[in-house]
């Protein structure tokens, strides 16, 4: 999920890519919804609201509002932390989701969670500290 | 740590490698969840030993295996003065029919709300006759075996699937007197030492105060269907998060010593298979007093002397599912 040139952030095109993982996921939960016999799962259905939600509208929102903050240079590292949360959060939904619809659950399942809240909350610190300013 | 940054500075590195992983884990969690086996406890004696307190109908020292249950055509010339004075009454056999001195069972073949189910009436005169297994006599999750398989170990000669325990890790389980698990939040079956069922709240009734008040066997499936004889159930009630009609196994009781126990069809084009609603109102036309959901869908079994009567299906193959644990109806 980290596809960004991370010095010269391309919001728009990773926006672009987050809405393309949020139809996914919409994809994925309904071709499985076919094979569960009628049995969903509120934590698949609503996992494609990660890539949309904490990816596509956040670089949506710093392509077309905030063209200063375009201009200034950030940590590779942040970008590359806060995109593998959002890839943790929405595997570990998708996982859940399959656990919930079989009847059974994981201890592991926490991990997805903890490890995705965790690199998305130092890669959005990491945001806020830019490495300077690009040239133009 | 210059080399690192300088390694995960080059693109699409860094997603290479955790995208990795995250396959990695992913795959882990799921073998784990459904595949890998993991061995508990054995069990370590052969059940029924020693159960506790059994009605005035029966004898209270526990497990009785006539001769007559096992081989009951068959005479030995060294049977005791008692055995020939009251020589073994050979079982009545049939298809649908079982009886003996001790067990009698006649499974009924039903069709209702575009689905066939299979009605198993079970009369003993001892509690000790409804026992449980675990596959391959281990409590464990993803021990598995199939519920004909398992019938066939403990020459059952009636079985269904249970409550397929090892698919979770929470749950009562106690099995035979013998408490694996006891940790839980959902409605468990628990049936005393004399055969009666009662369904109690894993959480507000500990294992403990259930094993002091005798409980012999808990499940932990659920939702009850009947209770004092009264639906407990309605349209919307479903397991967990399924909202369609499946196969169902659900056991009930009537009276002392006196069992229904349902399997119906599901997930075939000719078998829609039943709703818990439905599923209830089948224990309550025949006077059970409570009634209990046990696992479903593709586990549901039912075999009568050695033969699959149901047609299971997971709804994709037919044939049927390997599960943790039966109850069944026997001497061994």
């Amino acid at each position: 999920m980290s596809t960004l040139d991370m010095n010269r952030p391309r919001p728009g095109r990773t926006a672009l890519i987050y809405l393309l993982l949020s139809a996914v996921c919409i994809a994925v939960t309904n071709i499985y919804a076919l094979f569960g016999h009628g049995v969903r799962s509120a934590s698949m259905d609503y996992m494609f609201l990660y890539p949309l939600l904490m990816g596509a509208a956040p670089y949506l929102l710093l392509a077309v509002l905030l063209p200063r903050i375009r201009r200034r240079r950030f940590s590779r590292a942040a970008f590359n932390l806060y995109n593998s949360g959002i890839a943790a959060l929405t595997t570990g939904a998708m996982l859940n989701g399959i656990l919930e619809i079989a009847g059974t659950a994981s201890t592991y399942q926490l991990l997805f969670v903890a490890t995705g809240w965790i690199f998305v909350f130092i890669g959005f610190i990491l945001l806020l500290i830019p490495e300077g300013k690009l040239k133009e | 740590m210059n080399r690192v940054r300088s390694f995960f500075g080059k693109p699409y590195r860094w997603a290479a490698m955790y995208g990795g992983i995250l396959a990695l884990a992913f795959a882990f969690v799921l073998l784990d969840a459904f595949v890998i086996p993991k061995a508990q406890v054995r069990v370590e004696s052969p059940p029924m030993t020693a159960q506790p307190e059994v009605s005035e109908h029966g004898d209270s020292a526990g497990y009785i295996a006539p001769d007559a249950a096992t081989d009951h055509t068959e005479k030995e010339d060294d049977n005791n003065a008692d055995v020939e004075e009251n020589p073994p009454v050979a079982p009545v056999i049939t298809d649908t029919f079982y009886e003996d001195e001790n067990i009698s069972i006649s499974i009924e073949t039903a069709r209702k709300n575009g689905t066939t189910f299979y009605v198993a009436d079970i009369l003993l005169s001892d509690a000790s006759y409804l026992k449980t297994a675990l596959a391959k006599n281990v409590f464990g999750r993803n021990i598995k075996q199939t519920t004909t398989a398992m019938a066939e170990e403990h020459q059952a000669i009636f079985a269904v699937n249970g409550d397929y325990y090892g698919f979770r890790d929470t749950g009562y389980v106690l099995r035979n007197g013998v408490s694996y698990r006891d940790n839980g939040n959902g409605d468990a079956l628990a049936i005393d030492g004399g055969g009666n069922f009662s369904v109690v709240r894993e959480g507000s009734a500990s294992m403990e105060s259930l094993v002091d008040g005798g409980a012999w066997q808990v499940f932990s499936f659920g939702p009850a269907l009947v209770l004092d004889g009264e639906i407990v159930v309605d349209s919307g009630s479903e397991v967990g998060k399924s909202k369609t009609s499946n196969p169902r196994t659900a056991i009930g009781q009537v009276g002392e010593f006196h069992y229904i126990i349902i399997v119906s069809d599901g997930r075939s084009k000719e078998s829609q298979g039943l709703s818990l609603l439905e599923l209830a109102e089948e224990f309550a036309v025949r006077n059970c007093s409570i009634a209990y959901n046990l696992d479903g869908g593709g586990s549901s079994t039912m075999v009568f002397n050695g033969r699959t009567i149901n047609n299971p299906t997971d709804g994709r193959r037919a044939g049927e599912r390997e599960v943790s644990d039966i109850v069944y109806i026997g001497y061994e």
